[in-house]
């Protein structure tokens, strides 16, 4: 076929992730950072005011306490869960692990993160407590 | 052994039930413009896409061009979007449709002529990873009291027998959006035949194919939207071999840097 006569495609339109589901959940998963920087960039601001003395630290507190910095946290914290869930599932197939020449099952592996989870998320639950006391 | 049902039937002309399909034709010697086409056939349970464009083909209207072969999902030529998914014609039933049924040339590659793209890129693609068997030591004559060349145990075949199933149907650059915004990228089924040869314990070709996995237009370009997986008709899940292939490449340039 002569190629000049080929039909070439334009390129694709910013747009096309919203044509299927599966790319607007791709796209979510790749928004999960949004929410998680503004989480940083908190997070850093109390490391200034730590340094700054208690005045600072105090309004930094006080900062974190108002409904909208709390709402926008907890939207953080249900992103990086979310994004975690997406990464836990596509981490087996990324690094299949092998102990003694058999591969390890899919679902250990998401099951065992899910235990590093819950393990580092008591850990600082229990050094939180204990600074509280 | 696969058991998937593929198509081979010819269609009735007294089938319990017609469907509407839509074609987007394009007829490059008639006009640049691109128009869709409507058509009516019988169907029945069995009726595959492809039955369904050779019973246009016969019956209704000779000008429609696509391509085809085996009609058992293993030629990989019949490959178009249906309904904006990446489906191969002979493994798509039309009883899995209910109303609109929209065929398309494969996404991502330039149309010939109707549903007839050039694969020219895909193929360029497929080249430049060198997907065969590499070996340094020069072929031996056979000897048959030592045939012991390129013996591999069950568990050395089970490293790579996932991803020898592609059958270069394409499908999965037609789902990559980043080859759709990209036709550089060497792209899912490129790398992931990469990634097997790679994995292949009678192969030596590894360092020669990691020049091109190892940058950008290579592994670094995907993003794993994992749209390639799900599309694939064999079950090659090329995003695990495309990140495997990072994995792979980050272990490459790190061992290059303390090398010197």
């Amino acid at each position: 076929m002569n190629k000049s006569t080929s039909q070439r495609l334009p390129p694709l339109k910013r747009n096309w992730w919203l044509k299927h589901r599966f790319f607007k959940l791709y796209m979510l998963r790749e928004a999960t950072v949004l929410p998680l920087v503004f989480f940083i960039l908190c997070f850093l601001a109390g490391m200034v005011a730590l340094l700054q003395g208690a005045e600072s630290w105090q309004g930094w507190i006080a900062f974190m306490g108002s409904p909208i910095v709390l709402l926008l946290n907890l939207l953080a914290l249900a992103a990086s869960l979310f994004h975690a869930a997406t990464f836990f599932v596509l981490f087996p197939r990324v690094m299949p692990l092998r102990i003694a020449g058999h591969s390890l099952p899919d679902k250990a592996i998401v099951a065992g993160q899910w235990a590093g989870v819950v393990a580092v998320a008591l850990l600082f639950f229990w050094l939180l407590g204990r600074g509280g006391v | 052994m696969s058991t998937e049902q593929i198509s081979t039937n010819v269609i009735s002309t007294q089938s319990a039930s017609t469907k509407h399909i839509s074609v987007k034709r394009y007829l490059p010697d008639n006009s640049t413009e691109t128009y869709w086409q409507e058509y009516d056939l019988p169907v029945d349970d069995s009726t595959s896409l492809l039955d369904a464009l050779n019973h246009i083909k016969e019956q209704l209207d000779s000008t429609l061009s696509y391509r085809w072969s085996c009609r058992m999902a293993i030629c990989g030529s019949c490959g178009v979007m249906v309904n904006g998914i990446p489906k191969l014609g002979c493994k798509t039933f039309l009883r899995d449709y209910e109303g609109d049924i929209r065929i398309e040339p494969l996404a991502h590659f330039p149309v010939q002529r109707d549903l007839v793209v050039d694969m020219e890129i895909f193929l360029e693609h497929l080249a430049a990873v060198k997907p065969y068997l590499i070996d340094d030591n020069p072929v031996k004559p056979y000897d048959p009291n030592a045939p012991e060349t390129y013996q591999q145990t069950p568990e050395q075949l089970e490293r790579y027998k996932q991803f020898a199933n592609c059958i270069n149907c394409g499908l999965c650059y037609s789902a990559c959006p980043q080859f759709g915004l990209n036709p550089e990228f060497l792209g899912p089924a490129a790398l992931t035949l990469a990634h097997r040869y790679n994995l292949d314990s009678r192969d030596n070709g590894k360092k020669q194919r990691m020049a091109e996995l190892n940058r950008h237009d290579g592994v670094w370009s995907c993003t794993f939207v994992g749209f390639c997986s799900k599309v694939c008709p064999k079950h090659v899940d090329p995003a695990a071999a495309v990140n495997q292939g990072k994995v792979e490449a980050a272990k490459h340039t790190l061992i290059a840097l303390f090398k010197g």
